[in-house]
């Protein structure tokens, strides 16, 4: 339990030293996480596939957005952006009222309706998506 | 406490032109709309979107109110024209207007919007609600009166949806600073518009995101 503390607050500092995305990504790769099986396809029901239909995403934490430890993670080329936001808020255990919002090349967010594939096809690089996520009070 | 990212006037301008500019490239229609002494202005774009089903039932009763065609022939129509009328009826066209402006007060964009039917009938404030996109409805719907208010234009002086800026500041600064981390260049208005139009029917196509990274590419 002492070590998870350490291994949060070295994220946002390997994050920070990044000066180009490429540069982000690098620090990730060096310290891969321990498979689980949540991160083999994250919600989806189906038994594993084709695996050419399942597309790589890299989740990134924006701000004091909390951060989740697994951050790779496979699924499916049609899987929306609103679906990912649903479940990054029950791995997060934000409540109903908090929004998260999905961003690509850092700050623009795609359509809710959005499909993965596609954003893959305009946005992925090095054979993954990366994604920022960011909750806030949008709204009122 | 990170800084806030408030925007002038006069950058909310040139982040505004160079939306327009991609914009024109890809035929989005959005223009620029100068106010009448040209010191100030906003963007503008007018989309039409096809809406059925959720009309269906206000429309019904009113094409039902109005069976009584001063034609001959109306009075002949049997029960099922009646309910082919209406259901041609449950599909129309519906023409939004889009306005970004800029607040003095909050120091943000800020999203005007009306709807009305082709017949120049305005929609109201619960049809507006019916056209919020699904995943945002429920968080919405708790304070319905703090997001999405009716008011006055500020240049032109009609009445106007607004989507209440008090919070833009809030989710915008994480947003930029994150980019400002890494040196990217970021489109406030784009960035802003992709977060706030979905919740009105307002999508932004892809390439928006991939014309910031041009324009990085060109700065030397």
């Amino acid at each position: 339990m002492a070590e998870e503390p350490q291994s949060v607050l070295q994220l946002p500092t390997s994050i920070a030293a990044g000066g180009e995305g490429l540069t982000d990504v690098s620090p990730e790769t060096t310290t891969p996480e321990p498979p689980s099986s949540a991160a083999v396809s994250p919600g989806t029901e189906e038994p594993a596939g084709d695996t050419k239909k399942k597309i790589d995403i890299l989740l990134k934490a924006v701000g004091d957005t909390p951060i989740m430890k697994t951050k790779k993670w496979a699924v499916e080329r049609t899987r929306t952006i609103q679906g990912l936001i649903d479940f990054i808020k029950k791995f997060l255990k934000l409540v109903a009222s908090e929004q998260l919002f999905i961003y690509v090349n850092q700050s623009f967010a795609p359509s809710p309706d959005q499909e993965v594939g596609t954003l893959y096809e305009c946005f992925g690089s090095d054979g993954k998506l990366v994604l920022h996520y960011c909750k806030s009070q949008a709204w009122g | 406490m990170e800084e806030d990212e408030f925007i002038g006037e006069k950058t909310f301008q040139r982040y505004c032109a160079e939306f327009i500019k991609h914009s024109q490239q890809i035929g989005d229609s959005w223009e620029w709309r100068p106010s009448k002494d040209c010191s100030d202005g906003y963007m503008c774009k007018i989309h039409f979107q096809i809406k059925n089903g959720s009309v269906m039932s206000h429309l019904g009763a009113s094409t039902h109110g109005q069976t009584c065609l001063p034609m001959e022939e109306a009075f002949e129509l049997p029960l099922d024209d009646c309910e082919v009328i209406e259901t041609a009826a449950a599909s129309e066209v519906i023409k939004y207007e889009y306005h970004v402006l800029y607040s003095c007060s909050y120091q943000v964009p800020v999203l005007y919007f009306r709807a009305s039917f082709l017949d120049g009938r305005p929609l109201t404030l619960k049809d507006i609600w019916e056209g919020v996109h699904e995943c945002y409805k429920m968080r919405l719907l708790q304070g319905p009166w703090d997001t999405i208010t009716q008011q006055e234009h500020p240049i032109l002086g009609q009445p106007f949806f607004v989507l209440h800026p008090c919070k833009t500041n809030e989710f915008m600064t994480p947003v930029l600073k994150n980019s400002q981390k890494i040196n990217k260049n970021v489109n406030y208005i784009t960035s802003w518009l992709s977060i706030v139009g979905p919740v009105v029917g307002l999508n932004l196509p892809l390439s928006y995101a991939k014309a910031t990274s041009q324009d990085e590419r060109n700065v030397p």
